[in-house]
């Protein structure tokens, strides 16, 4: 007898694991590296976090003088977060970052 | 009379795009032929182009499932090129993430290899049970895949102490689940007349093509890195290399399952004789002009980093040898004489991972024409 | 005249295409989202299938070119024809099938074999190689299965002693349930498992592994043709599935609870859908097997179960 008919019939009376995504939303952990933010209050701007950043996401605005990090680029590796002197930067937990309009993909 | 099958570049048994041309007569393979290069992304020359810190993210894209183990071994030649020792701290929480990661990889392996034998149930419950490591992961690092937690000098993230009692929960439904996999991909009838004496590679020949990882283990090839030439913490922490005899398919996963126990027991020493301190020190990224080589064991075997330095802050040439790319050469003695039916899980009973593999180019120096070079090409030209 | 009304009502509506095709996608989905549930996963909606049949008849139709269109365009239609030609045959409301024969087994072996046929011609003709390489296992698939098919029905035969499925039936409504009957048992055993490989079940589902040879005969097929394709696939679940329960398992009876009588065709979806469930069990707990192993198994056990069967029929009275 197959050694995985007792699972499979076990499966079948079991609530199943998957967890149905859009409706129930599964909390990301303490510290996960989302969208990241900049509070443009604190921003000194100094610039580590443009030299930090391995593939050239962050950008300045001619008019404000403010930084924004253009998500098609970001890898989400924190390191702007973690250059930052202020902490003007910081990762949240926010990760549905599709987006049909390109402004929204603009973090600022 | 013999005939042409094409496997790839858009084949449902290849995960990543690559071309095998197998020739067959009947359901016989008579023989086969690899052309590589379909995932050629330019990252040696893109490394060769950052800076030492940048290069880390680069390195952690070579390759998605194995990506920890690539930036630890970009990190300990760069480490070895500036002349510091990471804190011991550091190096305990990258034998950790490291040993999740080969967790995870194969119970990927046993995933797809499921699938691939026409077993979608076995397939669906190694993947939900690979959850598990996936969410350890994430907590421990912030992301499920790209961990982002090695730097040049140490790590960037600790290991929280409350964390310690949610990862050996874990650690507790990984060990119970794996028990029970190994117990049924060595006894199922139909598991066993499918990867029983099929695509054996015997121990010389293991030898004479250079296999690594679990593929030459699963040969009777006692070859580890972390034994024979222990990195980081692994000079610290005991475990067996795991070997089995037939080198057939079956004993290629039972090398892998049996190494996912041994990657658990792993990760409870580190965590239990982990010392404090701190997890970085600080590095300059002004290189002095030197050349180093580091080797680690990836999930799918031999890693190898060689980094050349011009006392710059960027890298004068990075070169990455993957473990597929060694064990690619063994495909041939695996295929030969066997039928259509077994293509994919022999294939994937070396666990390719084409994504870090291709990266050999030729350019035409008379017409400036680049183009990729076929394995069997490349052995015609030596000649 | 009414005969030929209702003959068409027959082949179109009842016991024909319509409901046929309605029940078949319907146990389809239900199989689906079983598997799903003992996969440990939610599965599709028991209707999906009727959603995925819409979309592949509202998806453009493509014949590639290296393919021989007639050949290429015609099969999906005669499978679907001969399928549902079938259901004709096959005792559904009681003993009696809506068309009947007199020797009506010997026609349904012949139209169930016609669907095969036509996957191998669609193969072959659609030239590419996992269409030729797909058909070619379907080859060794058909001679397999067949025999042992062919052994387990001519065991009833012997026990029955009549060609006609509708005599089947009445002889069990009489004498029991001939898959209780000992000497039937392992023949109705080997029927199960020819039946596994004549749907294409794990692991009996070489000719169309999908980690092996993309989707075997039908690689090249899209759209509507390959909706036409998935119908009669789906229609042959439940013919196969009702073949059995008239064979083996007491066909179609009605039965009366507290004075409202029950049609038979009620315990017929009952035990089909018993028949579809239990296929389903089998092919979530096994890995395939190779074509050869798959022969050999055939001709081996299976054919073994049949011929031990047909010898006790014959020779125990």
């Amino acid at each position: 007898m197959p050694r995985i008919l007792p699972q499979v019939l076990k499966n079948v009376l079991r609530k199943p694991v998957t967890v149905k995504y859009p409706y129930v939303r599964v909390e990301p952990p303490e510290g996960y590296r989302g969208r990241p933010v900049i509070d443009k209050e604190k921003c000194i701007r100094c610039w580590l976090c443009i030299r930090a950043c391995p593939d050239r996401a962050i950008s300045v605005s001619k008019e404000t003088k403010k930084p924004s990090i253009w998500l098609g680029r970001c890898t989400f590796c924190g390191e702007c977060a973690e250059v930052c002197p202020t902490r003007a930067i910081a990762m949240t937990k926010e990760f549905e970052l599709a987006t049909y309009d390109i402004q929204q993909a603009k973090s600022e | 009379m013999t005939f042409v099958l094409p496997i790839g570049p858009q084949h449902p048994a290849l995960k990543e795009p690559e071309f095998f041309r197998f020739e067959v007569k009947g359901e016989e393979i008579v023989d086969v032929d690899i052309h590589l290069g379909y995932a050629h992304r330019g990252i040696e020359e893109a490394l060769s182009r950052r800076n030492y810190k940048h290069n880390i993210y680069l390195s952690e894209r070579i390759c998605g499932i194995c990506n920890v183990v690539h930036t630890t071994t970009y990190c300990q030649a760069v480490e070895q090129l500036a002349g510091v020792e990471p804190p011991e701290r550091a190096k305990y929480i990258r034998a950790i993430i490291m040993e999740l990661e080969r967790i995870h990889s194969h119970l990927l392996w046993l995933g797809i290899a499921a699938f691939q034998i026409g077993f979608n149930t076995l397939f669906m419950l190694a993947w939900r049970d690979r959850e598990y490591v996936m969410d350890l992961r994430e907590m421990i690092s912030g992301s499920r895949v790209h961990s982002a937690t090695n730097t040049i000098g140490g790590v960037r993230r600790d290991v929280k102490t409350e964390h310690v009692p949610t990862i050996l929960r874990g650690l507790e439904k990984l060990e119970r689940s794996t028990k029970y996999y190994i117990n049924l991909f060595g006894s199922d009838r139909t598991i066993l007349a499918r990867c029983t004496n099929l695509g054996v590679l015997s121990k010389k020949d293991a030898i004479k093509f250079c296999a690594v990882g679990p593929l030459a283990r699963a040969s009777d090839v006692k070859t580890d890195i972390r034994a024979d030439d222990p990195y980081g913490a692994y000079d610290a922490l005991s475990f067996n290399v795991v070997i089995e005899r037939e080198g057939d398919v079956l004993a290629k996963g039972m090398v892998r399952l049996r190494e996912i126990l041994e990657s658990i027991r792993i990760v409870r020493q580190a965590l239990k004789e982990m010392p404090g301190g701190p997890i970085r020190t600080r590095v300059g990224l002004q290189m002095p002009p030197n050349e180093t080589v580091e080797r680690t064991e990836a999930p799918r075997g031999e890693l190898l980093y060689y980094i050349r330095s011009n006392g710059t802050d960027t890298p004068e040439r990075v070169r990455v040898r993957t473990p597929t790319y060694g064990n690619f050469a063994s495909m041939k003695s695996m295929f030969v004489g066997g039928t259509v039916a077994e293509i994919p899980i022999v294939m994937w009973g070396i666990d390719p991972c084409f994504g870090c593999n291709d990266r050999v180019t030729l350019v035409d120096s008379r017409t400036g024409k680049t183009r990729i070079v076929s394995f069997d090409e490349l052995r015609r030209r030596r000649k | 005249m009414m005969e030929v009304v209702d003959f068409v009502i027959n082949s179109l509506v009842f016991p024909g295409l319509l409901f046929v095709s309605l029940v078949g996608l319907l146990y389809v989905g239900i199989d689906r989202k079983v598997t799903g549930h003992m996969q440990h996963r939610i599965g599709p909606p028991i209707w999906q299938e009727y959603l995925d049949m819409g979309k592949l008849l509202s998806k453009e139709d493509i014949t590639p070119s290296a393919a021989q269109s007639f050949v290429f365009n015609i099969v999906p239609l005669v499978s679907l024809g001969a399928i549902v030609a079938v259901m004709l045959f096959l005792p559904v409301t009681s003993a009696q099938p809506a068309l009947i024969s007199v020797a009506d087994l010997i026609v349904i072996i012949y139209l169930l074999n016609i669907p095969a046929i036509c996957v191998m011609l669609g193969g072959y003709s659609s030239g590419s190689p996992f269409g030729a390489s797909g058909a070619g296992r379907y080859v060794v698939q058909l001679l397999s299965y067949e025999f042992v098919f062919i052994l387990a029905i001519i065991a009833v035969v012997a026990r029955v002693g009549s060609l006609s499925l509708g005599t089947v039936v009445v002889y069990q409504a009489q004498q029991g349930w001939l898959v209780l009957d000992w000497r039937l048992l392992p023949a109705a055993i080997a029927a199960l498992i020819a039946a596994q490989g004549k749907l294409l079940r794990v692991p009996f589902d070489i000719p169309e592994a999908e980690s092996e040879i993309v989707h075997g005969a039908l690689t090249e097929y899209s759209g509507p043709k390959l909706a036409i394709w998935r119908l009669a696939y789906d229609i042959e679940t439940i013919v196969v599935a009702g073949l059995l329960v008239a064979l083996f398992f007491g066909g179609p009876t009605t039965y009366v609870i507290g004075g409202t009588q029950i049609p038979g065709v009620v315990d017929f979806l009952i035990k089909t859908l018993a028949i579809v469930l239990l296929t389903t069990t089998l092919r979530n707990i096994m890995a395939r097997l190779r074509i050869d192993q798959a022969l050999k198994f055939y001709w081996s056990f299976a054919a073994l179960l049949a011929i031990i069967s047909l010898v006790l029929v014959l020779a125990v009275p």
